[in-house]
């Protein structure tokens, strides 16, 4: 299966403001076979983003490679879709405009870009009548389907999500996480979610990658023994609670993904 | 437009020349310092009906308009270039800020002189005036453009001119706007001002004759009025056509 994404020894640093280089990755190798999700987890300063960005190809690594079907990525990879943190939509432009915003710049002409924003909004279950609004008129939720729309245009291999649902309620978030889960049962993309939410990670992910605080290595590769497709309803609480425990006793007590989200939600929702 | 819009415009208007009639009559001026609202109009009416304004008019209108797209062309550039570069910025800024820092008015004889007493003086001096908002408003633009957006632009390999298209542009608009709004009425002084230091036809020109050789005070007024109105226009255009591409964000 396509979308095979590896990273291999790969280190970053920046140049803090004092000068001082400032070690955000040391030696990560990670796999995600095609088709597969890994949620990546990891206290503040941890270099998840950055780990996302140089997969991500936006970021050369100072050390190390990353291969996507055994090729080496060099930069920006129309094979590689990308959600950020925020939804990032561009605020002048229509949300169809936003969407469809990757297939202008590859030059596709108006007709096939009108096709193809069916398919997604069909695909990210936008209504079709928010699309001729801006941004600023969209509800956050809506913003958010409308970024992922847009990552999705292209149609790629890879999903690379940056805490893409941090700024919805909580309950939304719920929603978006099972939604995210039967659009990767259609169109099977290879899913890395970076997450600071333990749940969150166990609902949507084959293996949980728990990174240590800077500089960011792999702690732990934790798989999710759940059977798909899964549901909040259908989980099996002991088998959730038991991750959940397995990933908080790497991630540590000071940090700060287990102080700020409480007890995992699946498990107190029965 | 809405009556709601067009009342306190209207009402203000109302009370300008009510004030302006009143210093005449509590002052005690004479029509030759300060002629009432009335007779300026009629004077405004007949310099139109005769056709002694229109020819200076047409004049000063050309002027404007070359001096303005010029200068506001060259301020875009240098704008854009200051922003992306700041070694530019560096070498650029300080006689940016000088031609602007001396006054035109000081400058516009030797201008004149280079440039002699026809259209291209008064280009260079509308230009020169105009170049200096334009250029730093456009220069703020790019520079505050929202880095997460050129990521975006990046991530999706946008080329540096698609970026400079669907990304650069359209954020720096409001601020590039900004910079229009004053370049706009800088280039009516600008007109004005090259006309003072050396023409034989324009709006400048013509006020010199209505003080001067014709001593004709309510023309003066009626050429003022005018500048005035050309001003208010340009202004208009420019909010106009800001409207309808920033719009509503």
């Amino acid at each position: 299966m396509s979308g095979t994404i590896e990273l291999r020894d790969v280190a970053h640093a920046f140049r803090a403001r004092n000068g001082e280089p400032l070690q955000a990755l040391d030696g990560v190798d990670l796999t995600v076979p095609g088709g597969g999700i890994v949620a990546l987890i990891g206290p503040n300063g941890s270099g998840k983003s950055t780990l996302l960005r140089v997969a991500a190809g936006l970021l050369a690594p100072a050390r190390g490679e990353i291969l996507l079907d055994g090729a080496r990525v060099t930069g920006p990879d129309p094979r590689i879709g990308l959600v950020f943190q925020e939804p990032r939509l561009l605020p002048w432009r229509s949300a169809a405009d936003n969407i469809t915003y990757p297939l202008e710049l590859a030059g596709w002409p108006r007709e096939r870009r009108d096709q193809r924003l069916g398919e997604l909004l069909e695909l990210v279950g936008l209504d079709t009548d928010a699309t001729g609004a801006r941004p600023a008129e969209l509800s956050g939720g809506q913003q958010q389907r409308a970024a992922l729309a847009r990552s999705l245009a292209l149609q790629p291999d890879v999903l690379l999500l940056d805490e893409p649902f941090s700024a919805l309620d909580a309950l939304t978030r719920e929603r978006f996480d099972l939604e995210l889960l039967s659009l990767w049962e259609r169109t099977a993309p290879t899913i890395v979610l970076v997450t600071h939410s333990i749940p969150e990670a166990i609902v949507v992910a084959d293996r949980v990658v728990v990174l240590t605080a800077r500089p960011g290595r792999v702690a732990a590769d934790i798989p999710v023994d759940l059977p798909r497709p899964r549901s909040l309803a259908s989980m099996d609480e002991a088998a959730v609670s038991r991750t959940a425990r397995l990933i908080r006793s790497h991630l540590g007590e000071e940090t700060e993904a287990s102080n700020a989200e409480p007890r995992p939600r699946l498990a107190a929702a029965s | 437009m809405k009556a709601r819009t067009i009342l306190p415009v209207v009402a203000a208007l109302v009370v300008f020349v009510v004030a302006w009639q009143l210093a005449v009559v509590l002052g005690g001026l004479q029509k030759s310092i300060l002629p009432p609202p009335l007779l300026v109009a009629e004077r405004f009416v007949e310099a139109f009906a005769d056709g002694t304004i229109q020819p200076h008019l047409a004049t000063t209108l050309q002027e404007i308009a070359v001096g303005l797209t010029v200068g506001a062309v060259l301020g875009l550039l240098a704008g854009y270039v200051m922003a992306r570069s700041p070694l530019a910025e560096r070498l650029l800024s300080p006689y940016i800020v000088a031609a602007q820092a001396v006054p035109i008015l000081a400058l516009a004889p030797l201008l004149a002189i280079w440039f002699g007493p026809g259209l291209l003086s008064k280009v260079v001096i509308c230009a020169l005036i105009v170049f200096f908002p334009v250029a730093v408003s456009t220069m703020v633009g790019i520079r505050t453009v929202d880095p997460r957006l050129l990521e975006l632009g990046r991530s999706l390999r946008a080329t540096p001119r698609q970026r400079l298209w669907t990304i650069e542009v359209p954020a720096a608009l409001p601020s590039i706007f900004g910079g229009l709004r004053v370049g706009v009425t800088l280039a009516v002084i600008g007109a004005i001002v090259g006309e003072w230091a050396g023409a034989s036809r324009g709006l400048g020109v013509l006020i010199n004759l209505a003080r001067g050789s014709l001593f004709d005070i309510p023309l003066m007024f009626a050429t003022l009025l005018t500048i005035a109105l050309v001003g208010i226009a340009l202004y208009l255009v420019v909010v106009l056509v800001e409207r309808r591409l920033v719009g509503a964000r």
